[in-house]
């Protein structure tokens, strides 16, 4: 399989991260599908995650983009205590490598690091994305995002905006 | 001063309170107490038989410090053992769980056989061993006591306790109520989540039966629920119960002796839990007061001193490991009946992943509500944790007639789940075991 550097497709990947740490909730939302999935699956053993996310257990799962806008009216409600004060972030993603394209959209990957500092004390935790894009009438979007999250042995709440 | 003086100076049981002195969350000495009288002292759970299904299959985990693993045997039966090599002692059973059709240390080349017994010693013949049949004194020092209740396996490093069901006492028709939801049992389903408190052990054992937070904890997990299924309009399974969260609905607190504490609170709608469909099959076995229990309530059931067994919405198992006074490592799985239909596992998993992670919507909240209490216990100028709710209108032993319906009968009980009366029994128990330990006595 060939893979290539697309300069749309990283981007959109960069622009993600770059909303999520200045908390631009809303124009992060926006980057979404309204059917987007949004997958975090859990570790099985040392080396698999889960791959069914019906069937087995995620760490996040979800199956369109309110499920995303769920998260995000749960942190501004103020009413969330692993919420008030929000961790502060930095999204280190590498380089967005195109891994596929198919009449579904563009596949890509990418690995992140994300740096967290918060009332908890500082974390950073890191993994990968795997990403379908889709190509619509307001450009580019993301309708599909698996995030594999290496650290199995977890420090602090893990909200969508840590990873 | 002495642990006797210590601990006795710890719990104040006056006429009109009962107080902890928060040192109990810090102090390394009576953690210390804890690991060798507790952890290291008696039964504690060690994982669930659906882990371990297949001859060979093994679970590692600790108890206490001590690293230990958990093997079904060719003939079904379970041992435990010290996961070290009795050679040089290198850790031996490898995984956080696998297969092994023995266990061979990566050091040396020693071979184990399920039963714990040295099979193979490797260049044996030229290792100049002054007695020819040194492999039989080399075998694993095993777990003295492992006995299973209902699937829930347990085991002592402590040979002289009584039988596992005497310890677990009336909790026992709370296990079964779980358990009698497939005629199959329950399993394990795969993955996992772990997770590291900046807290006390007991912290985790008092949050996961606390049924006073969740008006308030809670409350925005109800609201972005009900705002969810509003904008969806989602029915069936994938909706929730977020009205039973902020609602008054009837409820209760036990406490079961032993330092076992339970809470249940009454669904506002049971039809939304993933057991519902199954009502019909379960009233042909079922008394109509164990098919109430089942259906009508949800149960949050802690057994001493390191496993909540919880059926709400979804089902859980959660273990609890303390590391050091002020850290401890949980970890969550999601249990369910075998054979029950994909529609119902699928709701029981996401209801599961909304609330019951740190990844989720719920424990996050409860995680960061734990933590402030330990952030807030280094104010040692301020001594004293308050149990007081439920003083008045605790009811003792039989005289609980909805409990003697199913052959439970707690120590003591409350008619509301935002008492703490069941924190007592918690903590004389704890106090107990820490005085009648050899080591203290």
């Amino acid at each position: 399989m060939s893979t290539r550097i697309d300069s749309a497709v990283s981007a959109l990947v960069l622009d993600e991260a770059r909303l999520i740490d200045q908390k631009r909730w809303a124009e992060w939302l926006m980057l979404y599908t309204e059917d987007a999935v949004f997958w975090m699956p859990s570790w099985k053993d040392e080396t698999h995650t889960t791959d069914d996310p019906e069937l087995q257990l995620n760490l996040i799962y979800l199956p369109n983009r309110q499920g995303l806008e769920d998260r995000i009216y749960r942190i501004e409600t103020g009413d969330s205590f692993a919420s008030v004060p929000l961790d502060r972030t930095t999204h280190v993603v590498g380089g967005a490598l195109v891994t596929g394209e198919s009449p579904a959209g563009i596949q890509a990957w990418a690995g992140w690091i994300v740096h967290t500092y918060g009332y908890r004390g500082t974390t950073t935790r890191s993994g990968s994305y795997e990403y379908l894009l889709r190509e619509t009438a307001e450009g580019l979007r993301i309708a599909r995002k698996k995030v594999v999250m290496i650290d199995d042995r977890l420090e602090g709440a893990v909200d969508v905006y840590h990873v | 001063m002495a642990l006797q003086d210590k601990l006795a100076a710890l719990v104040d049981e006056g006429k009109d309170a009962f107080r902890v002195d928060r040192s109990v969350y810090f102090d390394p000495e009576i953690f210390e107490a804890e690991l060798a009288s507790i952890f290291e002292g008696g039964w504690i759970y060690l994982c669930h038989e659906s882990q371990i299904a297949s001859a060979g299959d093994y679970f590692t985990t600790r108890m206490g410090r001590q690293p230990v693993f958990v093997v079904r045997r060719r003939n079904g039966e379970i041992g435990a053992f010290i996961n070290a090599c009795a050679h040089r002692g290198a850790t031996l059973a490898l995984h956080e769980h696998g297969n092994a059709g023995a266990f061979t240390c990566r050091f040396h080349g020693w071979s184990f056989a399920h039963d714990g017994r040295c099979i193979r010693i490797k260049n044996e013949e030229t290792g100049g061993y002054a007695n020819p049949a040194c492999r039989d004194e080399f075998s694993l020092t095993p777990v003295p006591r492992v006995e299973s209740y209902r699937g829930f396996v347990f085991g002592s490093l402590r040979a002289d306790v009584g039988p596992l069901g005497d310890m677990l006492g009336p909790t026992r028709p709370w296990i079964d109520l779980m358990v009698d939801q497939s005629p199959q049992g329950l399993e394990i389903l795969p993955g996992a989540s772990t997770y590291v408190i900046h807290g006390n052990w007991k912290m985790q054992a008092e949050n996961g039966v606390d049924g006073y937070h969740v008006s308030t904890v809670h409350k925005v997990f109800a609201q972005t629920l009900a705002q969810r299924e509003a904008k969806l309009g989602l029915s069936g399974l994938q909706r929730t119960e977020h009205g039973r969260i902020t609602g008054n609905v009837a409820s209760a607190g036990y406490d079961f002796g032993h330092g076992h504490m339970a809470i249940w609170a009454t669904h506002s709608d049971p039809t939304k839990r993933p057991v519902y469909a199954e009502r019909e099959r379960l009233a042909q076995t079922m008394s109509p007061a164990q098919l109430d229990w089942l259906l009508n309530r949800g149960r949050n059931l802690y057994l001493f001193p390191n496993v909540l067994l919880m059926d709400n919405p979804s089902t859980q198992v959660r273990t609890i490991q303390p590391i050091s006074p002020d850290r401890a490592e949980v970890t969550v799985r999601c249990i369910a009946p075998i054979g029950e239909n994909r529609e119902a596992r699928a709701a029981r998993l996401r209801k599961f992943e909304d609330f019951y992670l740190t990844t989720g919507m719920a424990t996050s909240d409860d995680l960061a509500a734990l933590e402030a209490t330990h952030a807030g216990g280094y104010g040692r100028a301020a001594r004293w944790n308050h149990f007081a709710r439920g003083a008045v209108g605790t009811m003792h032993g039989a005289e609980n007639a909805d409990a003697m319906a199913i052959g439970c009968e707690p120590d003591s009980s409350t008619a509301n789940w935002d008492h703490e009366t069941f924190y007592h029994g918690f903590y004389r128990y704890w106090k107990k075991r820490l005085l009648d330990s050899p080591e203290v006595r």
